[in-house]
Formats: C-alpha cells, sequence, structure tokens
C-alpha cells in the first residue's frame, strides 16, 4: 500500500512523553497537516516521520517500505524547515542541487532539474545568489526549491510559513495549495495556525498532548468536532461552550434558558460558533448578558458577551449593530446549529 | 577630542614600548647602541641585519626561518586535522563531553616541562630527535587542547537544522562534514591555525630540548646570534634576529585577521 502508515508510534524526552499511541494512515498524494497547540507534540512527529527523532516503539511505512529504524537519507523523503535552513555557503543553485550531487547525479540532468525548480518557483534570477542576499520569501522559496527537485516520496513541512510576514504568508501558502495540485504528491504539513490548516489541508489531523484527537477533513472538523478541544481549537474566534442539561427531551442552559432541540442523556455541556448566535432586544432569547467588549474586524464585529452563569459568550454582528460595551443584551441562539458534548468532553 | 588622541599616542607607545625599543636598536651600530639608550637613532644601520642575513659555518637564519615555519605548519595544521572529528563528535554526539574534553583542555595547563624527559627519551628511540616531524608533532601537541576548544565551540554554535537538512538531503556523515560543517566552520579554522602556528612559532622548550642542528627554530637559531663574536652580548644583531623571527607570523596573523572575524552563518536560518 502506497502512502505513509504509522502504527502505536510512542516518544518520551525523558520522563515526559511526547508522543502517546499515535498511529495514522496518509494516503499518497494526499495533504495532511498536523495542526495542535504548542507542545501538542505535532513537530516530534514530523521528525519522527522524517527519522531525526527515533521512537520508543511502534513502526513508521513508507510505500510499503518498513523505515522504522532507517535514518533520514534512507528515507526518500524532504523537508522545508521552520527556519529555512539553507546551506550558506552555497548559492541557491547549489543549495538546490545538493540533494542530486549527493546522489551522484549527472552534472546535465542535475542543471535541467535546478532550471526547471527554478522556472515553478520563479527563482531563476536568484540562482547565483547566497542566502543572505534573499528576503525571508525568497529564502522559504529556495527551501522549497531544494524539497522539490528530489521528486521524493513525500514532502514534510515544519512550520514553514511562521518566519514570514502576513502578507507572504498569504502569498506562500497560495503557492504551497498551487504546488501540491501541481506534483500531486503527499505532503505532511505541520502549522499551529488553523486557517493553514483549513486552507492548505485534504485532512487535518488534530493533536494535543501527544494523541489525535481527531482526524478529518477540515469542513468535518469544524462541522462535526469529536471533543470539545478540537471544537475550540478550529474557528476563530473559538467555539462557545455552555453548560446544559438535558431536561424533558430540549436542552436547558445553566442560566435558564431552553433550546428546542433534542437532547440526549448524558449531555453537559453544548458548543455553538460565533455567527449561529444572533443579537436580540434584552429579555428575548435564550441568553441574557452585558456587552463586555467590540472588536471591529470590516465585514463584521466580533462582539464578547458577559453572560453571567452562562459563562462569556462570543457572537459576530453586522457592521451596522448598534452595539456597545456595557449595554444589555439577548441572544438568540440557533437550536440547529448545536453540538452536544458529554461531561468529558466528548461529542454526543 | 585632541586630548583624547594624545591619550592614544601614549598609552600605544608605552605598550608597544618593548617592540619599538628593539626595532629600533635593530638599526643601530655596537657603539650607539653603547653610547645612546634613546629612541632617537644618531646614525641609522642596516649592518645588523645584513650579519643576521648573512649565513656562516655556524649561522643559517634561513634554515632556522624554514626549520620553523615546517615545524610550525605541522603544530599548527594537524590538529586541526585530528581535532575537526572529534570536535563534531563532542559537540552533536557528546562523546567525551563530560570527561574527555575537559581533560584535553586542562593539559593546556600542566607545564610543559613535564613532558621533557619521556619525551626526549622516546623521540631518541624512534628517531624523531633534531627533525622538523618530530619538532613539528610536539608543537601540534602543545596546540591540540586550543584547537579542540575552539573548534567544539564552532560546532556547537553552527545550527542543528543545516545537519538535519543535509541528511534529509541524503549526505551521510563524511559528506555532511565536509560539505556543509567544515566550511561553516572556516572562521574557526583559521582562527585556530592563526593561534596555533603563532604558539608554534613562539615555541622555545621543545625546540631546544628536541633540536641540535637540522631542525633548530628560529627561537633558539635567534639565540646563537646574541654573542656572535663571543664576549658580550651583541644588542644590535639581538635585536635584528628577533625582528626578522617576528616578522613571518605578524605577517600571517594581519593577513587573516579579516578571515578570523568573519561569521560563515549569515542568511542560513531566521534569526
Amino acid at each position: 500500500m502506497r502512502g505513509i502508515q504509522l502504527k502505536n508510534l510512542k516518544k518520551s524526552f525523558g520522563a515526559t512523553q511526547v508522543i502517546r499511541d499515535v498511529s495514522l494512515t496518509i494516503e499518497d498524494g494526499e495533504f495532511c497537516v498536523f495542526v495542535g497547540p504548542s507542545g501538542c507534540g505535532k513537530s516530534t512527529l514530523l521528525r519522527i516521520i522524517a527519522g531525526l527523532e527515533t521512537v520508543d516503539s511502534g513502526s513508521i511505512t513508507i510505500n510499503d517500505r518498513d523505515v522504522t529504524a532507517l535514518e533520514p537519507y534512507d528515507r526518500g523523503l524532504s523537508m522545508v524547515f521552520q527556519s529555512y535552513a539553507l546551506y550558506p555557503h552555497m548559492t541557491v543553485r547549489d543549495n538546490i542541487a545538493f540533494a542530486l550531487s549527493t546522489a551522484k547525479m549527472p552534472k546535465a540532468e542535475i542543471a535541467t532539474k535546478v532550471a526547471e525548480a527554478a522556472r515553478m518557483l520563479q527563482l531563476g534570477p536568484l540562482l547565483d545568489r547566497k542566502p543572505a542576499a534573499l528576503s525571508g520569501g525568497q529564502r522559504q522559496r529556495v527551501a522549497i526549491g531544494r524539497a522539490i527537485v528530489r521528486e521524493p516520496a513525500a514532502f514534510l513541512f515544519d512550520e514553514p510559513l511562521s518566519n514570514l510576514d502576513a502578507a507572504l504568508r498569504v502569498d506562500t501558502r497560495a503557492e504551497i495549495a498551487a504546488l501540491h495540485r501541481q506534483i500531486a504528491a503527499t505532503m505532511i504539513y505541520v502549522t499551529h495556525d488553523q486557517i493553514e490548516a483549513m486552507t492548505l489541508a485534504d485532512r487535518i489531523v488534530v493533536l494535543n498532548a501527544g494523541q489525535i484527537m481527531q482526524v478529518g477533513s477540515p469542513r468535518d472538523l469544524y462541522e462535526r468536532p469529536a471533543n470539545t478541544f478540537v471544537a475550540q481549537f478550529l474557528g476563530t474566534p473559538k467555539m462557545n461552550l455552555m453548560a446544559a442539561l438535558a431536561e424533558n427531551g430540549q436542552v436547558r442552559l445553566a442560566g435558564g434558558g431552553v433550546l428546542p432541540a433534542p437532547a440526549p442523556q448524558g449531555l453537559a455541556q453544548i458548543g455553538l460558533r460565533p455567527e449561529h448566535l444572533n443579537f436580540c432586544a434584552p429579555g428575548e432569547g435564550q441568553v441574557q448578558g452585558q456587552v463586555a467588549m467590540v472588536e471591529y474586524h470590516g465585514p463584521t464585529l466580533s462582539v464578547a458577551v458577559d453572560a453571567g452563569v452562562d459563562g462569556k459568550v462570543m457572537a459576530f454582528a453586522a457592521p451596522g449593530v448598534a452595539v456597545r460595551a456595557g449595554e444589555p443584551v439577548g441572544l438568540r441562539l440557533d437550536p440547529t446549529a448545536l453540538h452536544l458534548f458529554d461531561a468529558s468532553g466528548q461529542r454526543l | 577630542m585632541t586630548l583624547r588622541w594624545i591619550v592614544f599616542f601614549v598609552v600605544a607607545v608605552v605598550i608597544n614600548f618593548p617592540i619599538i625599543s628593539t626595532l629600533i636598536t635593530a638599526f643601530k651600530s655596537p657603539a650607539e647602541v653603547a653610547r645612546n639608550p634613546s629612541l632617537w637613532i644618531e646614525a641609522p644601520t642596516l649592518a645588523n641585519f645584513v650579519t643576521v642575513l648573512t649565513v656562516s659555518d655556524r649561522l643559517n637564519i634561513y634554515q632556522y626561518l624554514l626549520n620553523s615555519v615546517v615545524a610550525a605548519s605541522i603544530g599548527a595544521i594537524l590538529p586541526l586535522f585530528l581535532c575537526f572529528p572529534i570536535a563534531w563528535a563532542m559537540a552533536r554526539r557528546g562523546y567525551g563531553a563530560g570527561l574527555l574534553f575537559p581533560l584535553i583542555v586542562n593539559l593546556r595547563a600542566l607545564p610543559l616541562i613535564i613532558f621533557a624527559i619521556p619525551l626526549y627519551v622516546m623521540y631518541s628511540a624512534i628517531g624523531l630527535l633534531d627533525t622538523k616531524l618530530g619538532l613539528g608533532l610536539i608543537l601540534a601537541v602543545v596546540n591540540l587542547p586550543l584547537a579542540l576548544m575552539l573548534l567544539v565551540n564552532a560546532v556547537a554554535e553552527l545550527p542543528i537544522e543545516l545537519e538535519e537538512a543535509a541528511r534529509m538531503d541524503g549526505a551521510r556523515l563524511p559528506r555532511l562534514l565536509v560539505k556543509v560543517v567544515l566550511p561553516l566552520c572556516r572562521p574557526a579554522f583559521v582562527t585556530t591555525f592563526v593561534f596555533g602556528f603563532i604558539t608554534a612559532w613562539n615555541e622555545f622548550l621543545f625546540g631546544l630540548m628536541l633540536t641540535t642542528q637540522a631542525a633548530v627554530p628560529v627561537t633558539v637559531g635567534a639565540s646563537f646570534f646574541f654573542a656572535t663574536s663571543g664576549g658580550g652580548v651583541q644588542w644590535g644583531v639581538a635585536a635584528a634576529v628577533m625582528v626578522v623571527a617576528a616578522l613571518p607570523p605578524l605577517v600571517l596573523g594581519l593577513i587573516m585577521y579579516r578571515r578570523i572575524t568573519g561569521s560563515m552563518v549569515a542568511g542560513a536560518v531566521k534569526g
């Protein structure tokens, strides 16, 4: 079976277990994004696949070949590092050609491949420069060029955009997506940025504390999060969680509001995204509170409402809606958009 | 501002007084050295340099210089080859970093005379006495601690991502070391070479002990000039030979200065 299979991977640094029994299959040609908060083990997992870290137990198979004990150079993978990691004493041309000359490829073939990569990444005029004479975006493109020129079994990206400024990040993100469409190679991409994850991934793997929380398409994860961690990790502002109970087949909030939605036994909290709350007059709707903060985002207002026992609730409003900090408001919750969770945070 | 420059000038003269004094003495005749101890030369002469640079039956400054160049080169270059792989293993794999590294570095603190007797016996047994190679080898040992210390620090300061990138690019250890680590450690190599060469050039004890004729280095050979015509010390000739002996490492230091201070990793990783 082509693609990458991870089976029961475990890894500890000293007494700290950073990867806890991770199993995952990444399909051939898939763009798979590992996402999670800092310290969740996503970069370690990528480095384990690369061979830059060893595992305590478990196995890694790439295109039917067990590579668990192999060195990085025997795994046939390419990696783009967060810090670019360009060879500073070599020109762009030599940086891109390094892997090929290491593989003792004929010089004419190397020149052809370097030229092709340079054309694809618009690096042609920069080939004779050293990395110190390049901008951050150009350096990252060289790093990508160095990876694609080898035609590897899979590409590994370790937070490749996190050192770029916001505008360049959007552009480079689009370039990476285009590159994936163009070469249709397997790509594993690590980021802590959920926008990158949502926009690039065929499938997202959400990690927390060394464990996989959920694997699925961006839409799956956003619309059907498996637990409160995934629910709150994806989406900005994060999903609102409110304590709730099942009562007479309906959902009753801690603050007394009742939602006409079927509520299974074991319900302990509901989740609702900010776009599924609508402002209404005080006393109306299911949640009552006071506006704590209003942020103007251009197309929307992001409003924080202090809703007493229902907690702090985030909601979007149209820019024309008159909401001011300190004002009492009511919030109408969309009962069709509810996410129901039990006391342990698992989806019901 | 003027006062500041005056202070700079005075301090520079005071600090460099021995060098200035030696340089001036080298251009004085023996009679003037005895009569005029000031820094002013009444009748400049090159006679002392002519004496030094003239080959005689007993003295050959060119041979001494050649011996020193060869021995100091061995003493400066050999530790680079020996220490580079060790430095990588210590910095990256931690081999010997706990015990061997401090042990070797502390060799520097030992008085070299400790090695004198066993070394003489050993050199005598294997035919290395009075050879440039023999002198160079012990000078390499003298330079080893400094070389190891500088190279371990240089390797440790390189971003590890560069080595990881090279490993991902298919480079096994030898290629990784030669194509990536070594070029990036170039400033440390140059520094180690220059300091090692100067240390080896100035070494006197082993030159005196292990050489007699064929491999006499310039430090020992220079002392032969001090009393060339019997009687008292020929200060003018002594000063001239010191100037000649000091020139090669001085020129080397000046040539290599720019390469010592440069950094090699600009643009490698996001800083």
